[in-house]
């Protein structure tokens, strides 16, 4: 094994040095000025989609920037595990006090913080003052999906970088260089297919891709096989749910979420994700009835970021499912 | 001066004097005096509109001796045979007077048995019931609770309902003038207005107002907030699905005991078992939806949402006025029960997430929807990169089983 032992291919590829990254030519120029001169780095807030390379790029700061030992100086946490504003008082605010002066070989602390949108606008606020009074000894690179959703202070004190979902063909470009690193035979339709199905999500194409390469194993790798492992990674629930909501089924439908909301441990973003995907397979709705539905889909993902239960949330959109096939007057034979 | 409560003062001492459900009188004593088909009535009805006081007031007029029994007494099986199987099977000591009949036994609130300590406590009374010699009375507020099952099958039901307000005003003119305070009719109306036909309540009211003052006006009463009766679950419930309009069930909601995320939660739960058409359930459930919303808009900080809250909660329960019918309300919260139940799985889960976060730099939640599905594929097929993940990611025994099961 190469000079990184991770198993998990998302890690073994993951790039180690801005130098790697092949894409985003804009931000990672810019971000190279500021390793040319420490000194004048501000605090970063990335924004982008999920698996955009925002702590990929956020990591090689980190290695180029403190070196060898970087993990003695990075404080890297994720809000969505910790939210709150305990976690920045006690964690944050101690890791970022801490003098650093007889360290000269570094020039500052750094603090990641990953999903950051997740954050409760008090702990927000809480942060705010942490950057501004650390910020000779510590600098702070925020991640987030949507800087919307970062109070104003914050996203003043930063230097705001979005990253754009990946192109296709460096998607593809990218799967094929692991395929070959790791030996597989990938078909250039599956590679395609894996585009397809991972939305301009890197991550969740790698992981594609090395699901299928073990589920294949050593067989080429084609574009039934990316199916098999897409539909296998989709719980199977989510499309009985749907169906057991289509068909009227209100009360079975709901007790199926309850099972994949505890038993399986999926949040409610998660589930609702699911089951827009899998709506969108439905071969008996037609076109219309399913842009009628979008706009449920999106009122009701909506209200989950502000409501207090998810589950219930949840199991409003699928009354509104239910109704809707009532309406229509037949149902799907869940 | 005595300092007797009033509700206590001038609790009425003969059936006669009971105010309110003619019918449910007529049937108690008829059932009571007359021979009884059943051993055992069962009267039930919201409280303080006098189940407890008629039972007394009928052993008094029908000289019987009442032993009784309330939730505040330990419901167990073994509590319950100690102190009502002597009171129902042995003779009593005055049994030979001529001034008694003997024993009456009465189960007060045995809607309260219910609860997690009552075990057996239902089973008990059923026996006791079928062995006894004597005349037993149960009181409940609500008997739809599943529970209280067996004994609806062999006790004779008498409802009883809120009295109705012309009654409860005169009954606090007569203790007005008892008590020697002049009152303006209006404060009165007023008074036994807000009790929802409680009488108790509007008595303790009374008392309540009168205290400090030597007349009555109706001012003074104008501004009382309704009163905290405090119904329980059940009340709850069963009042706002039961309501005419979103205004009744906010009445019944501002008088609920129970905290708002927990009735939000049984609202959700027991909201497709009120509205079996479709479109009304939808239509709920939106409700039900926003009022969820503006809980999660609170935060614990904005408290002056809440009003928005309870404005939709009450127009979720109420979307078809009139349809309501009876059914067993679920309770506690089915999630807060299956999240206890299932915690073990989801430690486990926890733990396979948090390795996967530390190394694959991810959060739990990201690394239960991104890795583990295609982990638990990969662990399926029993390869090399399995144990090799399994090593990396320093998985235990359990953990590899959890990714092995299939789903």
């Amino acid at each position: 094994m190469n000079q990184n032992d991770a198993v998990m291919w998302t890690e073994k590829y993951r790039p180690k040095t801005l130098d790697e990254i092949v894409n985003l030519k804009d931000v990672v120029e810019s971000l190279k000025a500021f390793l040319r001169k420490p000194a004048t780095m501000p605090h970063l807030l990335f924004a982008g989609r999920p698996g955009t390379g925002k702590t990929t790029i956020a990591l090689c700061i980190a290695k180029q920037l403190l070196g060898v030992s970087w993990r003695s100086f990075a404080l890297e946490l994720n809000a969505s595990d910790e939210r709150g504003i305990k976690m920045v008082r006690e964690r944050v605010k101690t890791f970022s006090r801490y003098s650093r002066g007889s360290l000269a070989s570094i020039p500052y602390a750094l603090v990641i913080l990953d999903e950051c949108d997740q954050m409760t606008s008090s702990a927000q606020t809480a942060l705010r003052r942490i950057m501004e009074t650390s910020s000779h000894t510590c600098r702070f690179i925020l991640i987030c999906n949507y800087s919307s959703k970062i109070i104003e202070p914050i996203q003043s004190r930063c230097a705001i970088f979005r990253f754009s979902t990946l192109k296709q063909e460096d998607v593809v470009k990218h799967l094929k260089y692991v395929a070959e690193m790791e030996h597989i035979n990938l078909h250039s339709n599956a590679a395609k297919t894996i585009v397809e199905f991972s939305e301009g999500d890197l991550r969740r194409a790698i992981n594609i891709l090395q699901t299928s390469a073990v589920y294949e194993d050593g067989k080429m790798i084609n574009e039934q096989t990316i199916l098999r492992v897409v539909g296998q990674a989709s719980p199977k629930q989510i499309q009985l749910m749907l169906n057991k909501a289509l068909s009227g089924k209100l009360i079975d439908a709901r007790n199926m979420l309850y099972e994949l909301m505890t038993t399986y441990g999926f949040s409610g973003v998660d589930i609702i994700r699911q089951m827009h995907r899998e709506l969108f397979r439905l071969q008996h709705l037609s076109q219309k009835e399913k842009a009628e539905l979008i706009g449920v889909f999106g009122e009701y993902d909506f209200r989950l970021s502000e409501g207090a239960n998810e589950d219930i949330q949840l199991s409003a959109l699928l009354a509104q499912l239910t109704r809707f096939s009532e309406s229509r007057g037949n149902s799907a034979n869940g | 001066m005595d300092n007797l409560m009033w509700v206590e003062k001038y609790r009425p001492k003969t059936v006669a004097e009971v105010i309110g459900n003619e019918d449910a009188k007529a049937s108690f004593t008829n059932w009571l005096i007359k021979k009884r088909r059943e051993k055992a009535v069962l009267l039930y009805g919201p409280a303080g509109i006098g189940k407890s006081t008629l039972v007394y007031a009928a052993a008094h007029d029908f000289k019987y001796n009442v032993v009784e029994m309330n939730a505040s007494d330990i419901r167990t099986r073994k509590a319950i045979m100690k102190m009502a199987a002597p009171a129902v099977s042995l003779s009593s000591l005055d049994e030979f007077s001529f001034e008694t009949k003997g024993n009456l036994l009465l189960l007060d609130e045995v809607d309260g048995i219910f609860g997690q300590q009552d075990r057996g406590g239902v089973g008990a009374i059923v026996k006791i019931i079928q062995n006894s010699r004597i005349p037993i009375i149960l009181t409940a507020n609500n008997i739809e609770i599943q529970k209280l099952r067996p004994l609806k099958k062999i006790c004779h039901l008498i409802r009883f309902r809120r009295v109705r307000i012309p009654l409860i005003v005169a009954f606090l003119r007569r203790i007005c003038q008892a008590e020697n305070i002049p009152a303006e009719k209006e404060a009165l109306e007023i008074l036994a207005q807000n009790s929802l036909g409680d009488v108790r309540s509007a008595i303790n009211d009374l008392q309540t107002f009168c205290e400090s003052r030597k007349i009555l006006r109706k001012d003074d009463v104008q501004f009382i907030p309704l009163r905290n009766r405090g119904f329980n679950i059940y009340d709850t419930l069963k009042g706002m699905f039961s309501a005419n309009s979103s205004v009744e069930a906010m009445k019944i909601l501002n008088n609920s005991l129970i905290d708002y995320d927990t009735l939000l939660l049984s609202i959700h739960d027991n909201l497709p078992l009120h509205y079996k058409n479709p479109e009304k359930l939808a239509i709920a459930y939106e409700a039900l939806s926003k009022a969820d919303v503006f809980r999660g808009r609170i935060q614990n900080e904005e408290w002056r949402l809440l009003k928005y809250v309870f404005e939709f909660l009450s127009q979720s329960t109420t979307i078809a006025p009139g349809e309501f019918q009876p059914f067993n309300f679920i309770f506690p919260p089915t999630k807060r029960y299956l999240l206890m139940r299932t915690s073990a799985e989801r430690t486990l889960l926890k733990t396979i997430c948090t390795r996967i976060g530390a190394k694959c730099h991810v959060s739990q939640k990201t690394a239960n929807s991104e890795y583990l599905p295609f982990l638990k594929i990969i662990f399926r097929k029993k390869s090399d990169q399995a144990s090799q993940l399994a090593k990396w990611l320093r998985l235990d025994n359990s953990s590899i089983n959890y990714l092995k099961k299939t789903n």
